[in-house]
């Protein structure tokens, strides 16, 4: 609550305009690796092809703003367009994916993915393939400060709203899926429709971030829809912490800033240039050893020395994510 | 015509450099359950690793032994610690090759920068055979020999010897097969290891033939390994030859008539399969 607070007073204090866009870009970060969370955290599914809803929202708001007067109607007009191209797109992927055991539900979402991607490189018309376009934002996103809160107060209303999710009795469903899905299946769920449910939530979402990526970027090309953007999303949620809210929010935080500094260290060794090596380093320990990330680890030091008492079932609920 | 037996031959080649790749990755699927998502990282080490020794000692056969030999390594590497640690656990395994995948393909340009390197096959390689009207590239038909060499290699090992014996049937039941007194840990280390040289190999031969390598070359090769064993059915050889014949000539035909479509193609291919018959067309269990 206090971070919220101080993120909200921090532009105001500090005006530093290279800061202002890399926690921009944190929070775009952090709402797109929340959705994924729904899917590796609280469902459990592995997906590689998330890139192609962060994809379908960037371009719906480009392509958007690109041919008609940039005005705030049509941002939100075109963001909820993407939202709910990527309802349907993930409604009739899953439909027909979901029901596959996890490596082939993890190959062919990689494959989905290559085909959007191929898709966007050769729809040249449209797109202008990889060499991208830009494009005119609303007169009131031209003031870097207006987008940060805008972004910012997204990332906390998803924030609240998928707590909210994940607390309902859809929620604690999809986390008996994850556990276990035939016992979950025995008991009568219909698995398949709520692992639906789970990814049209985590696909929507994961829209309205592509949206907000292009948007802050001005400026779209076809690497919106590569495996570099699904990779980040695993990155974050892994490290952070899978099976919380909180900790694909602070992995966002970590692998951006350290992003931003390391890339700023290859001047001093190339070394600096190849970052993603030390990330995929960790990212393996983590998988390893943490399998809860830093949230989930830290929640579990921390209830041991409170000997379980005082842990509201909030956070039970989320630690047994 | 000509065009029609160039294509062919063409593809027949792409074909057979796939299947060196989807043949390891699906014995180790299918004998593990393990979906080696660092397959791909393994084949551009394979392929650096090679054409490095090749361009450094000026010998074809130096560089291809220094590739299987990389392949070997890194194979054992990747079985014992990355691989073992989360055995059975699906979800992880899927996670942490892709992080392996990931720290093999940055190192990759750690070592040799991220440069595209430009390759050519060895002088006895090089040209062309003319039969009529048709012309036949060396390093084509010389890919073709290989890739069913390997797979005859294979095919022989699986079907007539006592190793080959013990993983047909750990394919089928690894836990009868260990009850039986076999340390199917260690068969799997074997099999991890020839896959991953399978796969070095595949990367050396593929440098001369695309002309250059780079670092982004696993992932992309992966994929079509993914397509292939896909539809080849997991755990079967003879399936991952076939579709990998398949869609190396539906890929070679394609880039000439439409060449927008022709990896989405396949990627379709692979979509309507997993649909429609998930264990593969070749499949062996049901």
């Amino acid at each position: 609550m206090i971070i919220g607070i101080a993120l909200f007073v921090f532009p105001f204090i500090y005006e530093d305009r290279s800061m202002l866009i890399l926690f921009t870009q944190i929070f775009i970060f952090a709402i797109f690796a929340m959705s994924y969370d729904i899917l590796l955290g609280f469902t459990g599914i592995v997906s590689f092809g998330h890139a192609m809803f962060f994809g379908i929202g960037a371009y719906c708001v480009s392509v958007m703003l690109k041919h008609h007067e940039p005005t705030m109607l049509l941002v939100t007009g075109a963001i909820s367009l993407g939202v709910l191209f990527s309802l349907i797109i993930s409604f009739v992927v899953g439909l027909m994916t979901l029901r596959l055991k996890s490596h082939y539900y993890a190959m062919l979402t990689l494959a989905l993915a290559g085909l959007f991607l191929v898709a966007a490189e050769k729809w040249r018309t449209l797109t202008y393939g990889n060499d991208g376009f830009t494009f005119q934002v609303p007169e009131f996103f031209h003031d870097r400060l207006h987008f940060y809160l805008v972004c910012l107060v997204l990332m906390v209303i998803v924030y609240f709203g998928l707590k909210r999710f994940i607390q309902s009795p859809l929620g604690r469903i999809l986390l008996a899926i994850k556990d276990n899905e035939q016992r979950a299946e025995s008991l009568g769920y219909q698995v398949l429709h709520y692992k639906i449910i789970a990814s049209i939530v985590a696909g929507g979402i994961a829209s309205l971030s592509g949206s907000l990526y292009a948007l802050s970027l001005r400026f779209v090309n076809t690497s919106v829809f590569t495996m570099d953007i699904t990779l980040d999303a695993l990155l974050m949620t892994i490290i952070g912490g899978v099976g919380t809210l909180i900790g694909p929010v602070l992995g966002a935080a970590i692998i951006e800033l350290a992003h931003h500094w390391l890339t700023g260290l290859a001047k001093v060794h190339w070394i600096f240039e190849r970052w993603l090596i030390l990330f995929g380093i960790v990212y393996i320990l983590a998988v390893m050893f943490f399998p809860n990330g830093i949230v989930g680890s830290v929640r579990k030091l921390v209830s041991k020395k409170e000997k379980k008492e005082d842990v509201s079932t909030s956070e039970n609920i989320v630690k047994e994510g | 015509m000509e065009l029609f037996i160039n294509l062919t031959i063409n593809g027949l080649a792409t074909g057979m450099l796939i299947f060196l790749l989807a043949a390891g990755l699906t014995l180790i699927f299918g004998l593990m359950s393990v979906l080696n998502f660092a397959h791909g990282g393994l084949f551009a080490w394979g392929s650096y690793a090679g054409v490095w020794l090749y361009l450094l000692t000026n010998s074809f056969i130096a560089g291809i032994i220094g590739a299987i030999f990389i392949g070997i390594l890194l194979g054992f590497i990747t079985e014992k610690w990355i691989i073992q640690p989360v055995y059975g656990n699906h979800v992880q395994q899927i996670l942490i090759t892709l992080g392996f995948m990931i720290v093999l393909s940055e190192l990759l340009k750690v070592i040799w920068g991220p440069n595209q390197i430009a390759v050519t096959p060895p002088a006895y390689l090089t040209g062309s055979w003319e039969i009529g009207n048709i012309l036949i590239i060396k390093y084509r038909a010389f890919i073709i020999v290989v890739g069913l060499l390997m797979y005859g290699l294979i095919y022989y090992m699986l079907k007539h010897t006592k190793i080959g014996l013990i993983v047909r049937a750990g394919v089928i039941n690894k836990e009868m097969v260990q009850s039986l007194g076999i340390n199917i840990k260690r068969i799997f280390l074997y099999v991890f290891m020839a896959g991953a040289a399978m796969a070095a190999l595949s990367g050396m031969l593929i440098a001369p033939y695309a002309g250059v390598i780079h670092g982004n070359m696993g992932m992309e090769y992966a994929i079509l390994a993914f397509i292939v064993v896909v539809i080849g059915g997991m755990g079967n050889i003879t399936g991952s030859i076939l579709a990998a014949t398949l869609v190396g000539i539906i890929g070679s035909f394609m880039a000439y008539y439409v060449p927008e479509l022709s990896l989405a193609v396949n990627m379709l291919i692979m979509a309507v399969v997993l649909l429609f018959r998930p264990q593969g067309l070749f499949a062996l269990k049901g």
